[in-house]
């Protein structure tokens, strides 16, 4: 009911405002369209350092006395949006507290799944655990590599962690190989974002307002990846509509259409239902540059998450500073991976975050 | 003086720098903090300008630096004293640090990393014989059991750990753990943590595989398990004699640490100045271009006009030191962009200065109120905190500080609430001898009077009687009865008055018009600084169609106001006291124009009054339409500036020429730009002189009106005080048995502390917000612009290190 919404947007304040306004702080610093500009004259990553050293990033990349390399540089981003998160985290109160340790679930399927791949590889564990992504650490999670199978992946290591309500279709005796730890992440995400919506539905509010579309974009474009890494792999058509989360605007007559789809057309010819994934599908106008699917996802959502910031009172802008932060890691790494290789000309092919700021 | 009132006069300098003596000459000018560098190259980048290889070196150095400073730090080592001012290292004695530097820090990172191995090392040991002491007793009651044993022992979130080795081991496993009493360090974070040692015995190879996996991941340490007594006697053994080296060796170590740190810290501080300095410099070299030749850098910068002999012999003095062949030298060069503002404080008027600052720098060459501040920002405050014995304290406190003001320990603190005192103390003085004086006027000394030269009313004279004195709980003091009131006071308010039950009445009445005359007086000195501003900008139409009907509108109205108050004052005695008129239906007759029943205070009052009230009114359209009409007329009817404009338009090739004319332009005042700006737009002038001349004639009523907080506030802290006298030292004085001695100690204890944290600290900010609140809004937004953009030099001084913000310094 709105009258329900409105006195909680006057109450917001009291237990979420600080942060908010922290965060909204924060994201003033995101780089802008004239900082990608100068980063992408850049020679060497020297020079990118002394630029982002006039950045809200300061010292970060000066204070080492290593060399710098591409993977320095990816590393010291990651654990700068580590330090802001978790100080965020640690002031939050709930039901924000919750809100912000469900961004984190994802980082933490992706490492379950990174560790369980690398284990099948025989890698070391301390090898495998400086990759995990920080944000989706857990104690358990050099453990991971003794299960053999999603059961007593649940039953003997998961069971404790947050990740264990997302175990429930996915528990199954068949042996862990790749094609199953992919299986396995693909259904806990299915679980969990299906969860995560459901979580931000209940908060109502601004919250749901902002939340539910970046939420359901998030599984629609999942279900349009599943589908598309399917082709070619023995994935019957009742696999996949397993793996499809059921939160996004595809269903449920969409994701009915993309289990049966077999190539690219059939796919395009289904986003073309529905407006917003029709543009992404285009093909690109002629003389502009080509643009992966994966980079026109990022785009729309980049854009998704922008619009967060245009209200007040509501989780959203979390959530959406982590992806815009995580977006403008990405450009920058992508920018300091062509300087090193001198590819100059793919250097311009970043995503930019608000390109009308300056 | 004059600087003081509008600031220095700047000009735009080209400094012609040979490149092989630019270094010393920017580090000369560093030194002296004299110019303001512009950048002549905005469009270029950061990282693509010429010296931003040196910088990166910089950079470098500064990072090492850093680290000196925090492992010195960590060593609890005291930096020596800080007064070296060292000069920027010549370019070529660079390496020679940046070496050292390096040296340094390899040496150290060997020494600290041997040093944490060692003590890894140690840790491990200890950890181990913690085990075997430990789990002694565990071994006595699983022997049975035992398939093969393995201990492990480090911290560890125990419940959980137990759960998933259940869970994975299905239990196939028995475990056993004790805490260990002591703490010991933990070799990340350096600090003290609690272990748990434990005991682990399973079957098979299998499930041994999965134990050691799920240790790994709780970063358990495993030690092996010795398999007999005496075996694990000797390892007890081994372990102590290995304990005991390894101390001995570690003592060894850290004693060389400390050596090489004491060693860099002797000359860490004179690094760190130079390598600021260096920085800087390059810095500023960025900021230049390149001449033609490529033989000679050009900088512009903003200097005072009068300070640039000194920039010539600081010049020369760089290239002498560099013994370049060609001098650098400075010239000046046209400028129509606004220079920055530059006003020469000392540290006695640096503090009013920026009371003018926090407003608004002031606009070129403006006039400046801070040299009229130091006396009235004083005054206005002391008109709300009156008390003899508040400003005393105040003052002598305030002496305090002006004399300790080289004292090294209370310039250099850390804690901004006492930086702001300390560095507001000239002020905090003058306020508090200010309060002294208007606490003698108001004759108020923590509430209570002063009787010094004997009061100038007689009760003796009134003859009452013993019945008289009994019956009445009021008596009043007739100053009509000869020898009851021998004449004023000599100095302020009669002592008496302390205890008469009208006090009040009769102050309000006082401060009150006292607060209207001061608002008027101050407010009409404002109008009157715009005239200097108008003079120096060669806007004469503005004294005539701005100045005067300003002045005339608050002079006829409000300053006639003041006239009535005084004539009051002086034309009513005692005698004839009950006659006396009220000024404010006088005043606001004097609107009305009426008035017939009320008896003047003085002949023609109602015709004067008439023509004031007309001069008021009729100067209200000559400020709203004097100076659009006027501008718009000489726009359109003077053809002849037009020409002249055309003239300089074709000549402006010839750059010589086209100086010579800016400098005539100059001493002419800004006035042709100003026409040419708003003459064109008549429109926006008109909406702009509206919106003033509204802006104006309400605020003389509401600034009038907001001087009456000196009043309030007057009053407010007077009452304070008698509060706080009579509910505190009054009821210690009141016990008169000799236990009341022993009683008024901690009532006065009570009395002080209130005084000092209530009425000086409390009252004080809040007279002095007032008192910035008049300065800011009622004075300055007659005259006051405040639309400047303050001069920077380029000081080494002036520059902020980094390293001081990380509190390393």
């Amino acid at each position: 009911a709105p009258g329900f919404s409105s006195e909680k947007q006057l109450t917001f304040n009291v237990d979420h405002g600080y942060l908010e306004g922290l965060v909204r702080g924060m994201k003033a610093g995101i780089l802008t369209s004239t900082d990608y500009h100068n980063l992408a004259q850049c020679d060497t990553l020297e020079d990118m350092k002394l630029h982002l050293q006039s950045t809200d990033y300061g010292k970060l990349l000066s204070s080492s006395e290593e060399d710098l390399t591409v993977s320095l540089v990816d590393s010291k981003l990651r654990a700068n949006l580590v330090t802001e998160f978790s100080c965020l985290r640690s002031n939050a109160l709930p039901p924000l507290s919750t809100f912000l340790d469900y961004i984190t679930y994802s980082y933490m399927i992706d490492n379950v799944v990174m560790l369980i791949t690398g284990a099948l590889k025989q890698r070391d564990v301390a090898e495998l655990l400086p990759r995990c992504h920080p944000l989706g650490a857990f104690d358990q999670m050099a453990a991971v590599g003794i299960a053999r199978t999603p059961t007593e992946l649940y039953s003997a290591i998961l069971v404790d962690t947050p990740l264990a309500p997302f175990f429930q279709d996915a528990v199954s005796e068949s042996n862990l190989d790749e094609m199953e730890a992919e299986i396995l992440r693909n259904k806990l995400y299915k679980a969990y974002i299906e969860s995560f919506h459901s979580f931000c539905k209940n908060i109502g509010g601004v919250t749901a307002d902002i939340m539910c579309p970046v939420l359901e974009f998030e599984a629609d474009r999942r279900t349009f990846i599943i589908t598309v890494n399917s082709f070619g792999t023995e994935l019957s058509g009742a696999d996949k509509s397993a793996l499809y989360p059921s939160c996004g605007k595809l269903y449920p007559e969409g994701l009915r259409l993309l289990a049966k789809a077999e190539d690219h057309e059939q796919v395009k010819a289904v986003a073309n239902c529905y407006p917003e994934y029709k543009l992404i599908f285009d093909d690109p106008e002629p003389g502009a540059d080509f643009k992966t699917l994966e980079d026109r996802f990022f785009e729309q959502e980049v854009k998704l998450n922008m619009l967060a910031f245009l209200q007040q009172f509501h989780f959203g802008v979390f959530y959406s500073y982590v992806k815009l932060k995580e977006q403008e890691s990405r450009n920058i790494v992508w920018i300091a991976e062509c300087v090193t290789q001198r590819q100059k000309s793919k250097i311009h092919n970043y995503i930019p975050i608000f390109p009308g700021t300056h | 003086m004059s600087s003081l009132l509008r600031g220095e006069e700047m000009c735009l300098a080209q400094l012609f720098l040979q490149s092989g003596s630019a270094y010393d000459c920017i580090s000369e000018l560093g030194e002296l903090g004299l110019v303001e560098f512009r950048d002549l190259n905005p469009s270029v980048t950061a990282f693509q300008r010429k010296h931003v290889n040196e910088i990166k070196k910089c950079e470098e150095m500064e990072r090492i630096l850093g680290y000196l400073l925090r492992e010195v730090k960590k060593a609890d080592i005291s930096l020596p004293e800080r007064d070296v001012n060292p000069v920027a290292p010549l370019p070529k004695h660079v390496m020679a640090i940046m070496e050292q530097l390096q040296r340094l820090e390899v040496e150290l990172g060997e020494v600290t990393r041997n040093k944490e191995k060692l003590q890894r090392n140690l840790l491990e040991l200890t950890e181990y014989t913690h085990m075997l002491r430990i789990t002694r007793k565990f071994v006595q009651r699983t022997a049975e059991v035992s398939v093969s044993l393995y201990m492990f022992s480090c911290l560890v979130k125990i419940e959980a750990f137990e759960r998933m080795l259940w869970r994975v081991c299905k239990g196939y496993t028995i475990l056993s753990y004790a805490e260990v009493e002591e703490y010991l360090e933990n070799p990340d974070t350096g600090e003290p943590t609690k272990c748990v040692v434990f005991l682990i015995s399973y079957w098979g190879d299998q499930i041994g595989q999965k134990v050691k996996k799920i240790c790994d991941c709780y970063h358990c340490h495993v030690y092996p398990y010795p398999s007999s007594n005496e075996e694990r006697n000797d390892v007890v053994e081994g372990l102590r004699t290995r304990i005991q080296d390894l101390h001995t060796v570690l003592n060894r170590t850290e004693d060389y640490l400390r050596q090489v740190l004491i060693k860099a810290s002797e000359s860490v501080y004179t690094w760190v100045i130079q390598v600021k300095k260096m920085k800087a410099i390059y810095y500023i070299l960025n900021l230049c271009s390149f001449d033609v030749t490529n033989k000679c850098l050009i900088a512009e910068v903003w200097c005072p006009v009068n300070d640039i002999p000194t920039l010539r012999r600081a010049l020369e003095e760089g290239s002498r030191k560099s013994g370049a062949t060609v001098p650098s030298f400075v010239n000046r060069i046209p400028t129509s962009d606004t220079p920055p503002t530059l006003i020469k404080t000392n540290k006695f008027t640096s503090g009013f200065q920026n009371i003018v600052d926090a407003y608004g720098v002031g606009s070129y060459r403006e006039v400046n109120p801070a040299p009229f501040t130091i006396i009235t920002f004083p005054f206005l405050f002391a008109v709300m905190f009156g008390d003899l014995g508040h400003g005393v304290i105040m003052a002598v406190f305030a002496a305090w500080m002006v004399l300790c003001e080289n004292n090294r320990k209370l310039k250099n603190t850390r804690n901004e609430i006492w930086n702001t005192f300390f560095e507001g103390r000239y002020i905090i003085l003058m306020m508090g001898l200010f309060s002294i004086y208007t606490g003698l006027i108001y004759n108020d000394c923590f509430s209570k009077s002063l009787n010094i030269f004997g009061s100038g009313w007689s009760v003796k004279a009134m003859g009452w009687t013993k019945e008289q004195w009994e019956n009445n709980r009021f008596l009043t003091l007739d100053p009509n009865v000869t020898g009851v009131f021998k004449g004023p006071y000599p100095l302020g308010i009669d002592p008496i008055w302390n205890l008469a039950s009208n006090r009040l009445t009769f102050l309000n009445s006082y401060k009150m018009k006292m607060s209207v005359i001061l608002g008027i007086i101050h407010m009409s000195f404002g109008v009157i600084l715009s005239t200097y501003n108008y003079l120096h900008f060669r806007k004469k139409y503005n004294l005539y169609l701005v100045f005067l009907p300003e002045l005339l509108f608050l002079l006829c109205l409000f300053g006639y106001l003041v006239f009535m108050i005084l004539y009051k004052w002086l034309a009513f005695s005692a005698k004839d006291s009950r006659h006396a008129p009220s000024i404010l239906i006088h005043f606001i007759n004097m609107f009305l124009m009426q008035g017939d029943g009320l008896q003047p205070l003085y002949p023609g009052q109602t015709g004067l009054q008439i023509f004031l009230v007309v001069i008021a009114v009729l100067s209200v359209p000559v400020l709203l339409l004097g100076k659009p009409v006027y501008l718009y007329w000489l726009h359109n009817g003077s053809h002849r500036l037009g020409l002249y404009r055309g003239y300089e338009r074709v000549r402006r090739n010839s750059e010589e020429e086209l100086y010579l004319m800016r400098a005539h332009d100059m001493e002419e005042g800004s006035s042709h730009s100003d026409l040419s700006s708003s003459g064109e737009n008549p429109t926006e002038e008109l909406l702009h002189q509206a919106i003033h001349t509204i802006e104006y004639c309400l605020g003389c009523v509401s600034n009038t009106a907001s001087y009456l907080r000196l009043w309030a506030l007057s009053l407010a802290h007077a009452q304070l005080s008698e509060v706080l006298w009579a509910m505190v030292m009054r009821v210690g004085l009141r016990m008169d048995s000799t236990l009341g001695v022993l009683f008024l100690v901690p009532v006065f204890g009570l009395f002080a502390v209130l005084t000092v944290s209530i009425l000086l600290v409390m009252e004080g900010l809040s007279a002095f917000l007032h008192a910035l609140r008049l300065h800011w809004v009622e004075f300055q937004n007659k005259f006051y612009g405040g639309t400047g953009v303050k001069f920077c030099p380029f000081a080494f001084s002036l520059l902020p290190s980094s390293f001081e913000h990380d509190g390393l310094l």
